[in-house]
């Protein structure tokens, strides 16, 4: 399951949902630096979302946190999967 | 990171795939159709695909918006970003889709001024650094983009600025569904459901699959792992004799989902009665417009365009892979006069495209050996 050579995606038709952590909390302008798989950090519009705490996980698109990945314990991990 | 690893676990993998293997019933054929272009992505990147029996087959559907955009839409926009005094934004890989006479990209070689961005607020961001110039962002994407665009939109009004614009091309998932599940061309038993979309829509606009059509759908992620449970789901559905909305992403997809989101929308967005689909040809009230509470900020009021209807070129079946007729490998243009480099079709162009992801992963050589 090696994805090193995968080209770059495009943003609408990968329905692109990037998991990033949320790093600093929003400015007055909604705008809140979040950093993402690589550890790179981001300004991400957080105006859709309920009120964001450090540390959380959200799911980005196209700039904009479009959910939160905060569902409980027991849905996060499929049961089938349990190693 | 958190929700990925450990979904992309090899071991875990091949156990979902043993667990398929015992759900299919020998001698029957499964076909299922992923919605989203993402997950016809995931599938080739990952090789998903390579652990499904024989028969079990999976067919790409018309979840890919750069796909879905009509000829006449692009030489509209190409049209806007020749205007003088005009910045033209839009995501990277509408540069490269061709309209009837080149591509964006083609517009910036002679000079216009078209800049790529990442997020709507991006072009947002320009229009407020050049006040003395005309931004238009020229908007795509089914129900996971749309809200940013309405949330950028909404910003605008709320600063007062009066040199933004957007020309709106955001469609709507359920309508090409709904067309595709009344072709007399197609035959499917399930659906893979587009796992971002439904952040934004929620679960609940998929019933209609069940009740309606009497099939199956599972709405997924986007990882390998994510993509196996699912299948396996709708398959054990299909065993079980059930049918309904399944949520296999429940650890990011509410029921009813992002709330906000929606009402954003629905200020800044109105129904169009019909747009075309390339492809599919026209459907209605499948596409957004501004609502007239933001026709201001509407770059196809405050331009004149073309509007004319272009005729896809005939070498191309992108409308037959789009509706899962046909492979890509079975185009006759695929590889050969259609690649990633050259497209003629827009399948090819966006590496999310059902072409472009057999292209790109190998499947071109293999596909062409097993022929």
């Amino acid at each position: 399951m090696d994805s090193s050579a995968a080209p770059e995606r495009c943003i609408t038709c990968s329905d692109e949902g990037l998991p990033m952590r949320v790093v600093q909390l929003p400015r007055a302008d909604g705008i809140a630096v979040c950093s993402d798989e690589s550890g790179v950090e981001h300004e991400v519009a957080v105006d859709l979302l309920e009120p964001v705490a450090v540390g959380e996980e959200i799911l980005v698109h196209a700039g904009v946190a479009i959910a939160m990945a905060c569902i409980p314990e027991s849905a996060r991990r499929p049961e089938r999967m349990t190693a | 990171m958190k929700f990925v690893d450990e979904y992309r676990d090899a071991e875990l993998g091949r156990a979902v795939a043993g667990e398929i293997l015992a759900t299919v019933e020998p001698g029957r054929h499964y076909k299922l159709m992923e919605v989203c272009g993402g997950h016809t992505h995931s599938i080739y990147r990952y090789g998903v695909d390579d652990l499904l029996p024989e028969n079990v087959e999976l067919v790409h559907g018309p979840g890919c918006p750069v796909c879905v955009i009509p000829m006449g839409r692009l030489d509209d926009a190409i049209s806007l970003s020749h205007q003088p005094n005009v910045i033209f934004t839009c995501f990277g890989d509408m540069l490269r889709v061709p309209g009837s006479h080149g591509t964006l990209l083609d517009a910036k070689a002679e000079g216009a001024d078209i800049r790529m961005v990442y997020s709507p607020l991006d072009a947002l961001r320009m229009a407020r650094e050049n006040p003395d110039r005309d931004v238009i962002f020229f908007a795509i994407g089914f129900e996971t983009t749309a809200p940013s665009t309405a949330l950028t939109l909404k910003r605008a009004k709320a600063e007062g600025l009066t040199n933004f614009f957007c020309m709106c091309n955001h469609v709507m998932i359920l309508p090409p569904l709904r067309a595709l599940l009344e072709s007399p061309d197609l035959r499917l038993d399930g659906f893979i459901g587009p796992g971002h979309v439904c952040t934004v829509v929620g679960a609940r606009p998929f019933d209609f699959i069940p009740v309606d059509y009497n099939k199956p759908i599972v709405i997924a992620g986007f990882e390998p792992l994510d993509l196996l449970q699912a299948i396996q789901m709708i398959l054990q559905q299909l065993k079980d004799g059930r049918c309904e909305v399944e949520n296999q992403y429940a650890r990011v997809v509410p029921t009813d989902g992002n709330l906000r989101a929606l009402e954003v929308m629905s200020e800044v967005f109105a129904l169009r009665p019909h747009f075309e689909w390339r492809g599919l040809g026209f459907i209605s009230q499948s596409a957004l417009k501004l609502s007239d509470a933001y026709a201001d900020f509407d770059a196809e009021l405050r331009y004149e365009v073309p509007g004319v209807r272009v005729a896809d070129p005939k070498a191309c079946q992108c409308g037959e892979v789009l509706k899962g007729v046909i492979k890509p490998w079975e185009c006759k243009v695929f590889g050969s006069a259609c690649t990633p480099e050259h497209a003629i079709g827009t399948c090819m162009v966006s590496p999310e495209g059902a072409c472009a992801a057999y292209y790109n992963f190998g499947r071109f050589a293999r596909e062409r050996e097993v022929v």
